[in-house]
């Protein structure tokens, strides 16, 4: 490693907080300035994670680095550091794309709004507090980052303030948002009383001495919940669905893609290297059922939403629920199969969201219920919407049914292996949540895209292709993501795996060979090598999909020439509107009455799921009531139950 | 290259296209002939399903106002080459399966999807609102019969691995050689429930007669298919018959393997195939033939709730009872 690579991670935050400071020092002045510095600040952010790929993911190193060169005296750390570990790069990495994809977005997307320059600096502030939290080498300032990145997101989620709920959904976030907070900040309280020092590694190291006393797992539990307020877990679902309803499409992507990600990544932190008790049977228990807890009772959430982005928000938590279940459950496996799914839901809901921002931007609608049948008006949008509803629901060869795939095996083996039926449990959820997620999807298919055009829309215009590059650098990456499993496997996941597990190595490159062992922290977690339950060859399969669609599409239409000259339906009925007014009595013999629109409500979809669950329907409705009260009791008794389960069980 | 032209011929002839489409059309050919007869019918000839489709290739394609193209044509299509592409994982009898290291019982679940998932589409680009209709019903019965499928490939999957290293496997090929050292799966005793459950989910699945809600001719004139006409009709039937095939091929891998002569050779083989065929044709009258004849339409909600209860509750007594060790 050479000393500049050292620099590289401070760099990265500080082109992006330079870049917020920039923004709003001249960009009032002209728009592209504006936008040439955001742009410069959010690339320059990513080539520099990207330059660090060769170094720490693939050759293994962790590279620290202590600000104002303050490193630790006589085994005890005071100053500031960075400590990028391939766990830590790899979060860098998803942050920092999916960081680019929303700024690009942003330029066309926002373009009517005013005060531009206000977004672009909260955005970029956002972006670096993200950025420096997940590189960030002691607690205190992850702490300091959550702060920023709440602050900037609420202020960001308001951004369009004359929306309805735009304010409410906002104060709601910031309302029982600042209970995780609070709940983090106690939690490095407790442990900096006990431990004297705030430095990751140092705690790490001293942690284990303490790990019976009852004040560690009060920490332990406060800072579970914290970090999983940030990620939204129930029950603080609420909290995300009505921001992002109202948030601008570029900042419900920085929020369900990339503000989530940090709480799986505090999460990840937590129990493997800090606390390292992810095979204490009762954290796994704690973090595997908050996870399918949130992955179920998200996903049926989804089932009843009329707002395009509302349903959207809480697929994002049902797939966060995906993630935090598949991390707690301990194994190797387990962990790269969240991480794998991590990234995964970072492209395909950002890509999701964007979509729905392009079908915001043209038609000036979300409701499911209104809109219909703009398939025709906006096809380019139509395919990058069914890319990322095929990945989100798991469908093969899309990236999402590769790490769900990973899910299913990491929770089975699991069961078998522990022979405990409470995981074989989470894998039914899980296959029975993704099924949900496709029939959620199919009714957003049908009311948004297919179905019949509402007179009301009939004059929609497909969105600029400036809006749609961003759109299809998500897309290419979930093909490219769901059809490479092994190499992202073998040059993102294992390393970052292979780190996580890892604690005494992270604690060495920071406090100096050997102190980890000095202080008892007891090797490595587990053994990291990977066992299959079942097989699945991406390419093998897609290979086959292909030579079979030719085969069946020439056989087909081979067939069927050699028995009619053309298939090919007369022009007028392909386009009907040309028809003259005398035929069309005639119309509705063709294809349906033109007189009557009678598009099938999103709502009224699935009638026959929604009957026979009424009743948990119907309490669902009432328990999320809206009311900011509420949900703040909501997590002050999460909270609660936490600390109890924590103290009772740990 | 002999590697190529073995694969090509699996591919397009057995157990691929050609052997699907013989074999599936026979299915559904036996079927509609002997539930004529058990309702005292003389029903059509055996071949019908196969004239009708040969019967709508010839017939010209109309595509609606509000269909986008390309996805309206290639749906149909795509489904198809999902289920053939199951048919390829399958292993039949003592032949295995074409591409073992290709896929494992979770692939194989999410492959039927795509095949769901291209009739749903489809159906959703016609824009009519019969086909609307009908798409929601397919979704829903998806939706019941998927956890009761669930959970019997997951009884199934902890009884087959008990060898392996961790206890549980998802592959069919260990599936099949276990059954080949232990004897069918159905006689171990904890997994008759699991094996009747499957034999219910079999006939949602495919979506033959008490639980085609989504096609309901008599309701929401055949829901998904309202609008579709010529080839692409043609196609999704065949699909519809390929899939009869495929859940019976899927049940009898799953729970009747190991029933073989035990000769060797290519006469083995072919004896042992034959009998597979035969099993198939068993299952498929006691799932599929049975019910239609003597069962009227279910409801929506009928479905969903017998699926989610009993169903589902017989898969999961199977399940507990193989996770505590009977």
């Amino acid at each position: 490693m050479t000393i500049s690579m050292a620099h590289f991670p401070i760099l990265a935050i500080m082109v992006l907080f330079l870049g917020a400071f920039l923004v709003a020092l001249f960009g009032r002045k002209s728009e592209v300035l504006r936008n040439g510095i955001s742009f410069l600040a959010t690339g320059g952010a990513m080539a520099f994670m990207l330059a660090l790929i060769k170094p720490v993911m693939i050759d293994g190193e962790v590279i620290t680095y202590w600000l104002g060169n303050w490193a630790p005296v006589s085994g005890w750390a005071i100053g500031i550091s960075i400590e990028v570990d391939a766990l830590s790069l790899f979060f860098g990495l998803v942050i920092t794309v999916a960081v680019f994809v929303s700024c690009i977005y942003a330029f066309t997307y926002m373009k009517e709004d005013d005060s531009l320059a206000n977004y672009f600096t909260l955005f970029l502030m956002l972006s670096g507090s993200v950025l420096g939290l997940v590189l960030s080498g002691d607690l205190f300032n992850m702490f300091v980052m959550i702060e920023i990145m709440t602050f900037t997101a609420v202020a960001l989620t308001a951004f369009r303030n004359n929306y309805e709920g735009a304010i409410e959904g906002a104060f709601k976030y910031l309302a029982v948002g600042a209970l995780g907070s609070t709940a983090v900040l106690t939690g490095i309280a407790i442990l900096y009383c006990q431990l004297h020092t705030l430095n990751l590694a140092q705690i790490a190291a001293t942690l284990p001495q303490y790990a019976d006393s009852p004040l560690t797992i009060m920490a332990f539990g406060l800072l579970f919940i914290g970090f999983g307020t940030k990620a939204f877990i129930f029950p603080f679902h609420p909290l995300a669905a009505d921001a992002h309803a109202v948030a601008p499409a570029s900042i419900s992507l920085m929020i369900s893609g990339v503000l989530t990600k940090c709480g799986v990544y505090g999460i990840i932190r937590l129990v493997y290297v800090l606390f390292q008790n992810v095979e204490v049977p009762a954290v796994q228990y704690l973090v595997v059922g908050f996870g399918t807890v949130s992955m179920f009772i998200c996903v049926t959430m989804a089932f009843n939403q009329h707002n395009f982005k509302r349903l959207l928000a809480f697929h994002s938590i049902s797939q966060v629920g995906y993630v935090i279940a598949a991390i707690g459950l301990g194994t190797a496996l387990g962990l790269s199969s969240g991480l794998y799914h991590a990234m995964n839901h970072t492209l395909f809901k950002g890509l999701l969201f964007l979509t729905a921002g392009a079908v915001q931007h043209a038609t000036g609608s979300l409701d499911l219920d209104r809109l219909g049948g703009l398939a025709k008006k906006m096809p380019k949008t139509c395919i990058l919407f069914l890319i990322g509803a095929a990945s989100i629901s798991g469908l093969p060869p899309f990236n999402g049914f590769a790490s769900k795939w990973y899910i299913y095996q990491a929770a089975f083996e699991k069961g078998s292996t522990s022979g405990n039926f409470f995981f074989i449990f989470v894998c039914v959820v899980a296959l029975i949540t993704s099924v949900l997620t496709l029939a959620s999807f199919i009714k957003v298919a049908q009311s948004v895209f297919f179905g019949q055009l509402s007179p009301e829309f009939k004059d929609t215009k497909e969105v600029s292709l400036a809006m749609r590059i961003p759109m299809w650098i998500l897309a290419v990456l979930c093909i490219f993501t769901g059809l490479l499993p092994g190499k992202v496997s073998e040059y993102l996941l294992t390393p970052a795996t292979n780190a996580a597990m890892n604690a005494v190595n992270y604690i060495d490159q920071m406090m100096g060979q050997g102190y980890a062992v000095s202080h008892g922290v007891a090797g490595s977690l587990g053994d990291t090598a990977v066992t299959f339950a079942g097989v699945w060859d991406p390419v093998i399969w897609l290979l086959l999909l292909f030579c079979v669609t030719c085969a069946v599409a020439i056989v087909a239409i081979l067939g069927s020439n050699r028995k009619l000259g053309t298939r090919e339906a007369p022009a007028a009925l392909q386009e009907p509107e040309k028809v003259a007014p005398a035929e069309a009595k005639y119309e509705p013999f063709f294809s349906g009455e033109e007189s009557v629109y009678s598009q099938v409500g999103g709502s009224d979809l699935f009638w026959g799921f929604k009957h026979n669950l009424k009743k948990y329907f119907s309490f669902m409705h009432d328990w999320h009531s809206g009311i900011v009260n509420d949900y703040a009791l909501y997590g002050v008794v999460a909270i609660a139950f936490v600390l109890v389960f924590c103290i009772a069980f740990v | 290259m002999t590697t190529f032209l073995i694969n090509l011929v699996q591919l397009l002839i057995f157990p691929g296209l050609l052997f699907c489409v013989v074999f599936g059309v026979l299915l559904a050919g036996i079927d509609r002939k002997l539930v004529a007869r058990m309702q005292r019918r003389v029903g059509p000839p055996i071949l019908q399903p196969w004239y009708d489709f040969v019967k709508c290739c010839g017939k010209e394609t109309i595509i609606p106002r509000y269909a986008k193209r390309a996805i309206f044509i290639g749906a149909p299509y795509v489904g198809l080459a999902g289920l053939i592409v199951i048919a390829l994982f399958i292993p039949v009898s003592t032949y295995g399966s074409a591409f073992s290291a290709g896929a494992d019982l979770v692939v194989i679940l999410y492959l039927l999807t795509v095949a769901g998932v291209a009739l749903i589409v489809g159906a959703a680009t016609s824009g009519s609102p019969f086909a609307g209709v009908g798409l929601s019903r397919e979704m829903v019965a998806m939706i019941s019969y998927e956890l009761p499928f669930v959970l019997v490939l997951l009884a199934v999957g902890r009884v087959a691995g008990t060898g392996t290293a961790i206890g549980c496997t998802f592959s069919l090929g260990t599936i099949a050689a276990f059954q080949a050292a232990n004897g069918p799966l159905i006689a171990h005793w904890s997994l008759i429930p699991a094996a009747i459950a499957m034999l219910l989910v079999i006939p949602c699945e495919v979506g033959s007669h008490p639980f085609d809600i989504a096609e309901a001719e008599t309701e929401i004139c055949e829901g998904a298919l309202t609008e579709y006409s010529g080839s692409p009709l043609g196609v999704f039937r065949l699909s519809h018959y390929i899939k009869m095939y495929i859940m019976t091929a899927l049940f009898c891998a799953m729970f009747l393997g190991g029933i073989t002569t035990g000769i060797a050779g290519v006469v083995g083989i072919v004896v042992d195939v034959i009998i597979f065929l035969v099993l198939c044709g068993v299952v498929s009258f006691l799932c599929m033939t049975i019910p239609h004849a003597i069962c009227a339409r279910l409801r929506v909600e009928q479905i969903f709730k017998f699926y989610w209860t009993i169903v589902a509750g017989l898969a999961a007594v199977s399940l507990i009872m193989v996770w505590v060790g009977l």
